[in-house]
């Protein structure tokens, strides 16, 4: 219990203590350690964890390949696409000018080749999937089901229209009219009168007309109205307020758990 | 070799866009393969980049290499097996000689003997040195920049000075009340100890908009962050259609397309 | 024919998934090989980051820091080599010193350093500008490099030592560079650099990030800890334009452009389907 349990907990609360304490103190042994030597083991002991997480892929795989599970024969291609990058990486070099140790950089070397025609591609696909799956879901799943709702997808649509080039070719009075048309379905939905919303929805075209023509049609003009100003003036404050309150709450619960976690009540790493 | 390469990655690409008509074959591969060299990749990155240089150039530095020396024979021992990653003469990477650094090696050689299940335990050790270095170092910081700093510039001027009532694009008594009022409703939002009724629910409704104008505008910039994924894909695949790759994208979708139209007729014909 | 439009809209609201996929796909590929050539117009932002890198004095040391890989590289690549070919161009005299926290970065920044630094200005490698590669570790590598660069760095990404390097010369610690830029796709990136290096030293930062996170990074640029920001694809785009020089931002803004509005164009049809079958389905209910 003592190696499983009780040293874990002390290697934290040790190591906790000194690196916030570090902040504080100008000793400069102490400050040394903690600021060079102990985050150089920090960086150390995370390379000789993705070497484990690269063991664990081996064992699982291969155990998936003996034991005959349903699709084993793709793990070969696993095992086979792992092999390959130790290989590239520790045995063949391909450009014998290239120094061990720069060649997972150097030019010519078949661990480059690896990265720009295969790691590269292939994680950059996986992410670019998603551009679909965005699309599907705004026309699937995105519905302005209560007030909240439409904030959020106006705000998004705004955003979306008035960063791209597009935005800036869509007039301010072509919004005016569509908010005229917006307002016309808010008026029939309370009122349930199509003779109000007529009158509403007349009124506010000529409104909207004799104003743009008075005015000669400017593209930017009124400036609320235009997508591009708009969309900024969104971003940048009643956006920035939200994230801010979403950035303090999130900064006073990390705080809050890294000192749980130095004092020892939270000890989820050990699967407690 | 960059022939082969860009046919590789047409390849490769073109298999994981597959996965939107259907799961197939062609994905599973990419997907097994993707995962295997990746690992492979990780794997052997790290370790010319992290452990030889800064964990072994500090305990074998070429600086201190002497034949005569029991430290240093366990490291020609171990060029004997490795050379490439045990030069002769020691590893000169312009470090001094760090015995403390026996540590971070004690500590990494257990994680990777946690592979074996009676030794899982071991990992601990070097887990809860990692959590509680990044809980110490995130404490400090995500206190003064997250919290304070956030709160610091919320305190605006809203009354007394030279700025007009409201601007589009600069500061205004408005735009600095909207981030006050923002900020301050989001937060008393999250505070979840009291029930939100009342004139209390009011304050805590008009959070909520504030969070969804949020939401709202990082849904859309989540969007044009996927659409910008898939455009860099494309734009190589376009790349990749050229002649000097004698036309790979081309040759490889058409292979795909009769390939999956094919099995797809056979699955119609076997369910009729 | 006001039932038929009817019908074909509820259709369409139940239409199969990859149809959508197949016109995001046409709408985006299709402006890619006929472009459009949409003019750009510079935000408030990133005219406040290209502001920042013209006041930087002359011989100004800059630090380079490339967190993202080739997931991310059509967001933050456009604004890494734009930035390169601003400072280089203003012929001041300014160092740069790349250093990535990200592995696939330090390809990144070899790409970025060969196509401006060597190809375009034919700068030389250790007096104008120097890699000094990755270092796994994030904020550990941070703070390092805020404390004594030599302990994270010995050797630049050539193997070459730092003492051996001319423009390394009074380079120590972070407090020694004149301004930070931070091209970055997500953790570790800007706000390690913000936490660890730019707000308690001092030193003026500026980034570009993915769209994703730039809602994270707008209190750091309203407060003033970061000076502007590149968000995204628009934001590499918008300083393309600053600098005059076109590049793969410019040139797939028409592709968003389109993409965009057809996404806006697919949320207003579904939401339409969706708010006929509730009026059907509340005249039944009251039936």
């Amino acid at each position: 219990m003592l190696w499983k349990r009780q040293i874990p907990i002390m290697i934290v609360s040790g190591i906790g203590f000194a690196t916030l304490l570090g902040w504080f103190i100008d000793q400069p042994t102490f400050k040394s350690f903690v600021d060079d030597d102990a985050t150089q083991w920090f960086d150390i002991l995370a390379a000789f964890a993705i070497f484990l997480g690269g063991l664990n892929l081996f064992k699982l795989q291969m155990q998936k390949i003996l034991r005959k599970k349903k699709g084993w024969q793709y793990s070969l291609f696993a095992i086979g696409g792992l092999i390959f990058a130790l290989l590239a990486g520790f045995v063949i070099k391909g450009n014998p000018e290239a120094a061990w140790g720069s060649h997972v950089t150097a030019k010519g070397t078949l661990f480059k080749w690896m990265f720009n025609y295969m790691v590269a591609p292939m994680q950059a696909t996986m992410f670019a999937l998603l551009a679909f799956y965005v699309a599907s879901a705004s026309y699937r799943a995105f519905r302005i089901r209560n007030f909240e709702a439409t904030l959020l997808l106006s705000s998004g649509i705004i955003i979306m229209i008035g960063r791209v080039p597009l935005g800036s070719y869509i007039s301010s009075w072509f919004i005016l009219y569509l908010l005229v048309l917006i307002g016309g379905i808010v008026v029939n939905s309370f009122f349930k009168n199509k003779q109000y919303t007529a009158i509403f929805v007349g009124a506010g075209i000529i409104l909207v007309s004799v104003a743009g023509n008075s005015m000669g049609w400017p593209l930017d003009e009124p400036g609320i109205f235009y997508l591009p100003y708009l969309q900024e003036w969104i971003y940048r404050y009643p956006n920035s307020a939200g994230s801010r309150s979403i950035m303090i709450g999130i900064g006073l619960g990390i705080f809050g758990t890294s000192i749980r976690y130095i004092l020892g009540i939270e000890r989820s790493y050990i699967g407690e | 070799m960059d022939i082969l390469g860009a046919w590789i990655a047409v390849f490769l690409t073109l298999a994981i866009f597959s996965f939107l008509y259907k799961d197939n074959p062609f994905y599973k591969i990419a997907e097994h393969l993707f995962v295997g060299i990746s690992a492979g990749y990780w794997m052997s990155f790290n370790f010319w980049t992290q452990i030889q240089p800064n964990l072994f150039g500090r305990l074998w530095p070429s600086e201190h290499y002497s034949d005569s020396s029991l430290w240093y024979g366990i490291y020609d021992m171990l060029g004997f097996v490795a050379r490439p990653i045990f030069p002769a003469g020691g590893i000169d990477m312009g470090h001094d000689l760090h015995m403390i650094y026996l540590f971070p090696m004690v500590l990494g050689i257990m994680m990777l003997l946690s592979i074996y299940k009676p030794l899982n335990w071991m990992a601990r050790w070097g887990i809860a040195y990692t959590v509680g270095m990044a809980a110490g170092l995130r404490a400090y910081g995500i206190l003064n920049s997250n919290v304070l700093g956030q709160v610091k510039n919320t305190i605006i001027p809203v009354i007394g000075t030279d700025l007009p009532f409201f601007s589009l694009t600069g500061d205004s008594y408005f735009n600095n009340l909207i981030i006050l009022v923002g900020t301050v409703t989001g937060l008393l939002y999250f505070y979840f100890s009291r029930e939100q009724t009342g004139n209390f629910g009011k304050v805590t409704k008009v959070g909520i908009y504030f969070l969804m104008i949020s939401f709202g505008a990082s849904f859309g910039f989540a969007v044009m962050g996927r659409i910008s994924l898939l455009i860099g894909r494309l734009l190589d695949l376009i790349k990749y259609s050229g002649s000097e790759f004698h036309h790979a994208s081309i040759w490889v979708l058409v292979a795909m397309i009769v390939l999956l139209g094919y099995s797809a007729y056979q699955e119609r014909e076997s369910s009729s | 024919m006001m039932n038929y439009l009817i019908e074909m809209i509820l259709k369409l609201a139940k239409v199969d998934r990859r149809w959508i996929f197949l016109i995001i796909g046409l709408v985006v590929l299709i402006p890619l090989m006929y472009p459009l050539s949409l003019p750009v117009r510079a935000g408030k932002d990133s005219q406040q980051v290209y502001d920042f890198v013209e006041s930087l004095e002359p011989n100004s040391k800059i630090l380079l820091s490339v967190e993202y890989g080739p997931s991310t590289k059509p967001e933050i690549h456009p604004m890494v080599t734009s930035l390169l070919r601003h400072l280089f161009g203003l012929k001041r005299g300014h160092k740069v010193y790349v250093t990535c926290l990200w592995a696939d970065g330090q390809f990144m920044a070899e790409e970025a350093l060969d196509e401006v630094a060597v190809n375009e200005y034919g700068l030389t490698y250790g007096e104008d500008f120097v890699l000094l590669g990755f270092r796994p570790g994030a904020e550990a590598v941070v703070k390092g490099i805020v404390s004594d660069i030599r302990k994270v760095f010995t050797i630049d990404a050539k193997g070459t030592k730092l003492a051996e390097i001319p423009m390394m010369e009074g380079v120590n610690r972070f407090e020694d560079f004149d301004f930070l830029f931070s091209g970055s796709a997500g953790y570790p990136g800007t706000t390690e650099w913000v936490l660890f290096a730019s707000d308690p030293t001092g030193v003026p930062m500026s980034t570009g990030t993915t769209s994703i996170i730039v809602n994270e990074m707008m209190p750091y640029v309203l407060g003033g800890q970061i000076q502007g920001i590149l968000a995204g694809m628009p934001g590499a785009a918008e300083y393309e334009k600053l600098i005059g020089v076109k590049g793969i931002g410019t040139s797939g803004m028409d592709a968003q452009s389109a993409a965009h509005f057809v996404i806006v164009i697919f949320i207003f049809l579904g939401n339409l389907g969706y708010f006929i079958e509730r009026k059907r389905s509340k005249k039944h209910q009251g039936y």
